[in-house]
């Protein structure tokens, strides 16, 4: 869930100019709340719950902020609730081998807890395939964490497949 | 109007090529009032030349057109293409991809003559990008090259009709191949060198398939379609490449477990490109089978753009040479 709040002039048709960036980018509004109580100099707090396809996130993201930056339209606060701030990936090689609690610390360490994980194997000692879902913080972007797993499958040598 | 053509390479896509022009030539006549006219194809040992139209009739149905009159033994097109009175070239030939000749030389000598170029050869465009459009340029000739990526699917030219929307990303499946190889993988179970020599019996990879399943071919494709649709500037030096042999059947299996299936995706993204296997959700436009070719276009006004469809074969690739040249007749009817 994306919460978005803006500051819009109180005049007829100015709701719709932060409903077409949200829509063009796929995004599926929830709720829009008006704080005609807080207006200041004419302007209104508007709160905005929506959610976008996960596999685009960061990119619709952007792409709301700069059309409502085109807009003059001032974004107070844009936050990205836990539901969206999951990633799921597999790990080839030996994962187990290369001590996978320490993995989970390594991981622990950047605030990024393993919330799932399902293995194939035959011996602990062999080349093994795990895959890992993964819930990160909200000031963490998909990038920063990919650039975490990355750091440690280089330095395990694990082969990383992520979504 | 009467375009004098030159054709190096006569393999299966130049043959391809000339039975589409035979069968095209009387519409294109009527729609653009364009004579076409077919006056030297080139082999690697000779040439067939004509200023006055080679037979086409002949040439696509005769295979001995070496032992014809206006055969020429030894003569080599980068000697020959300042001489010929031609207006356009096409270049068909095989083409060494760490140096993108001979295509490479043809292009540019044809530029340099002030030839307009139609290529199916992607190296030197995933090579030498920006040397070949700063000579088109400076020498205001049209340089085409839609068979270069996914074939006959219109990737290329697809940015025509994407003026008024931009484009943010591009996500792509584009070796049918690695596509097809990870399709039985999946659906079948098989390991992956079972595969490969099913796709190499079937005649989808090469006998040296190293260029395919590394993801150096995917990773030339999406270094052009990046710099056509992106504006970008990239060589395939500047891609993170990897390819699909590290994957198992049990990393197959275990993204099958949670909806997902493994893809070797090419993207192009925030100044990035890589080639790499990626989970992808079974529902997903991505997911598809054998050897089909898909891109997907996000943009900014309209979501994403999906288009699909067979990215190898020599009558598809033809028809896009051939769509390339309708192209630049249109342009210059302008």
């Amino acid at each position: 869930m994306i919460y978005l709040e803006v500051k819009l002039p109180d005049i007829p048709g100015s709701l719709i100019e932060i409903i077409k960036p949200i829509s063009q980018n796929g995004g599926n509004i929830y709720g829009i709340l008006h704080h005609h109580d807080k207006k200041i100099k004419n302007m209104i707090p508007v709160n905005v719950w929506f959610e976008l396809n996960e596999e685009y996130i960061d990119l619709s993201i952007k792409n709301i902020q700069e059309d409502l930056f085109e807009k003059n339209i001032e974004i107070t606060k844009i936050s990205i609730g836990s539901k969206n701030k999951t990633l799921s990936f597999i790990l080839s090689g030996h994962v187990f081998d290369t001590d996978i609690t320490e993995t989970f610390k390594q991981l622990d360490s950047k605030h990024i807890k393993v919330l799932e994980l399902q293995a194939k194997f035959t011996r602990l000692d062999e080349i093994s395939d795990v895959k890992m879902k993964v819930e990160f913080p909200e000031s963490m972007t998909k990038s920063e964490l990919i650039h975490e797993i990355e750091k440690i499958c280089k330095e395990k040598g694990l082969f990383l497949i992520k979504s | 109007m009467e375009l004098k053509i030159c054709l190096i390479g006569k393999g299966n896509v130049g043959t391809c090529f000339i039975q589409l022009l035979k069968k095209k030539r009387e519409i294109i006549r009527e729609l653009y009032n364009c004579n076409c006219k077919l006056v030297a194809v080139f082999e690697f040992d000779g040439a067939l030349i004509n200023e006055n139209g080679i037979n086409l009739d002949e040439l696509s149905t005769n295979n001995n057109f070496k032992k014809s009159e206006f055969w020429n033994k030894s003569l080599k097109a980068k000697d020959l293409i300042p001489k010929l009175s031609i207006d356009i070239c096409i270049d068909t030939t095989p083409t060494n991809p760490n140096t993108g000749e001979p295509a490479l030389t043809h292009i540019l000598e044809a530029l340099n003559n002030n030839i307009d170029v139609i290529s199916s050869n992607k190296a030197p465009f995933f090579l030498q990008y920006k040397r070949i459009k700063n000579l088109a340029d400076k020498k205001k000739c049209f340089i085409k090259y839609e068979a270069t990526v996914a074939s006959c699917v219109p990737a290329l030219s697809i940015k025509n009709n994407l003026i008024g929307n931009t484009i943010t990303r591009i996500k792509a499946i584009l070796n049918g191949t690695n596509n097809y190889i990870l399709s039985r993988m999946t659906s079948e179970r098989i390991p992956f060198e079972v595969a490969l020599k099913e796709a190499q019996e079937l005649g989808y990879a090469e006998a040296d398939p190293s260029l395919d399943v590394g993801g150096y071919d995917t990773a030339g494709k999406i270094v052009i379609l990046a710099n056509e649709l992106l504006g970008w500037s990239k060589s395939v030096k500047d891609v993170k490449i990897e390819g699909i042999t590290k994957i198992t059947l049990n990393a197959l299996e275990l993204a099958k477990l949670d909806g997902y299936v493994i893809k070797h995706l090419a993207i192009a993204e925030e100044n990035n490109l890589i080639v790499e296997p990626r989970l992808v959700r079974r529902d997903s436009p991505l997911n598809i089978g054998g050897i089909l070719n898909l891109i997907e276009l996000q943009t900014k006004y309209a979501g994403p753009i999906i288009l699909m469809g067979k990215g190898a074969g020599g009558f598809e690739a033809a028809s896009a040479i051939l769509n390339d040249l309708i192209n630049i007749i249109k342009e210059r009817n302008k």
